[in-house]
């Protein structure tokens, strides 16, 4: 048994990962015709996926309205919104609308999920309002570097910040194009550098978290 | 008892959130209409577009859902008029299940409006599920990726998509991101292997992020936010809700700007106070 549960996940790890890092360089078709066959899979995985998503979701709310916990409603809420939804898609065959009449599911996605995630999404900028006139202080010297190029940028970035200092949009875009860029590009050649590291680690099964506990 | 300035930095923030509602409402009622200045970012798109010959493939992922809508959606359709404007042929995708209908929704509108042809002229593929893998797939097969468009026709039967049997047959592409997958994405499982120009579109909050692709030349160009929007609608001369919406962005970042000032303010004048 140790065997399946260990090893053979790691030999599996081991050749596809060498294999597939090295196909990108080789582009023979038959090296080409493995990858579409493989990404096909992966399409395929990627279903299977959202079906354990959606399971997952529901076993870990059934559990929390069996036990009654602290929030339980919304997870009955969670429960009628889900079956509803899916219900309604199933009856529709998952179509908006059939020959211009809106069905159920679309009538479920026009007026309940599109303005819930808009109102969510609105919501923030009251959030983000109050959160700066809180915390956004120039307690050191970094902070208020940080605080004048905010301004500079939040002035640059609207029509009336140019108009009232019209120098404010050219410094805004030199602060996104070249102080921006630079650290962006020093975090991403760092984070690669890491993700690369990391790959090799589990190609070659030092990094074994991802196979899990258990007993062996 | 608490001083002023105490007594200000611990304002009730409901009076902040009425501040925002106003200065979001009001220009909204009443419109200035500020000029708008044009970046190269934005030009890079539509110049790219605007060279486009005819019939050219133009592939726009609509990579967003309804969250985003206020930023993206005008972002898409001023991407779309454009597009059709230049009778290129228009395929059109989602990688964000959420953002499948709202985007159905949207390239009909756009297509009613142009006068376009389904099948002919354009086409909306859907979604498929597995993200990242749906573009490799897309570059390897995209009949493969998506056998059969949104309402279920053989994409291999469309004549829009006639020639065109992967990315490498894209004459441009366009992601509009609102996260992953988003316009990263597409650059490095698209066009870094299958090598087709690229362009990009963002919420306000990503443009920051994406702006080293931008430099790098990975993309061509690259819409922020409502203000990409809004200057896109302005290159093409068709004003819409982006532009409107630019007065409510101006006045909500001053108001912003305003009460960071105040409440730094109030903050050293405490310390002052305090010693």
């Amino acid at each position: 048994m140790i065997f399946l549960r260990r090893q053979l996940p790691l030999l599996i790890t081991l050749i596809t990962g060498l294999l597939f890092a090295g196909q990108y360089y080789v582009p023979h078709p038959a090296s080409e015709q493995m990858l579409t066959s493989a990404t096909k899979w992966l399409q395929i995985i990627g279903g299977f996926a959202l079906i354990l998503g959606v399971t997952s979701l529901f076993h870990q709310h059934a559990v929390k309205i069996t036990r009654q916990e602290a929030g339980w409603g919304y997870s009955l809420v969670l429960y009628a919104g889900m079956l509803g939804t899916i219900a309604a898609g199933l009856w529709a065959d998952g179509k908006e609308a059939v020959d211009g009449a809106m069905t159920a599911f679309g009538w479920v996605y026009n007026f309940m999920m599109v303005p819930l995630q808009g109102t969510m999404f609105a919501i923030l900028a009251f959030f983000i309002a109050s959160a700066a006139y809180r915390s956004f202080r120039a307690r050191s010297r970094e902070a208020a570097v940080l605080l004048v190029a905010a301004v500079i940028v939040m002035m640059g970035r609207v029509p009336l910040g140019e108009y009232l200092i019209p120098l404010s949009g050219d410094v805004s875009s030199w602060i996104l194009n070249v102080l921006n860029s630079s650290v962006r590009r020093a975090i991403l050649i760092g984070v690669s550098l890491g993700a690369i590291a990391l790959s090799f680690k589990i190609i070659f099964g030092v990094e074994r978290s991802y196979l899990g506990g258990g007993k062996e | 008892m608490m001083s002023f300035s105490e007594r200000m930095l611990k304002i009730d923030r409901r009076i902040i959130f009425l501040v925002i509602g106003l200065c979001t409402l009001l220009p909204l009622l009443y419109p200035v209409g500020l000029p708008i200045k044009i970046s190269s970012e934005v030009r890079g798109v539509y110049d790219h577009i605007e060279s486009l010959p005819e019939h050219s493939v133009f592939l726009l992922s609509i990579d967003f859902d309804p969250a985003s809508k206020p930023e993206l959606y005008p972002q898409a359709i001023a991407l779309l008029r454009h597009a059709f404007k230049k009778k290129l042929r228009v395929i059109t995708m989602t990688l964000w299940v959420s953002g499948t209908g709202m985007a159905d929704q949207l390239v009909t509108q756009v297509a009613k409006e142009m006068g376009k042809e389904y099948g002919q002229d354009y086409a909306f593929l859907g979604w498929s599920p597995g993200g990242p893998a749906v573009i490799i797939n897309m570059g390897q097969d995209l009949s493969s990726a998506f056998p059969s468009d949104y309402s279920g026709r053989s994409t291999k039967d469309l004549p829009v998509l006639e020639g065109v049997r992967s990315l490498k047959d894209m004459t441009y592409m366009v992601s509009l991101g609102a996260g992953k997958p988003g316009v990263e994405e597409w650059y490095v499982f698209g066009k870094d292997k299958y090598k087709f120009e690229m362009g990009g579109g963002c919420t306000g909050v990503m443009a920051p992020g994406l702006y080293p692709l931008l430099r790098s030349g990975q993309i061509n160009g690259l819409i922020g936010g409502l203000r990409g929007a809004a200057e896109y609608e302005s290159l093409i001369g068709q004003k819409g809700k982006a532009v409107a919406g630019m007065d409510a962005q101006s006045a909500t970042h001053f108001a912003i700007i305003v009460l960071v000032i105040m409440c730094n303010a109030f903050y050293f004048s405490l310390r002052q106070q305090r010693g």
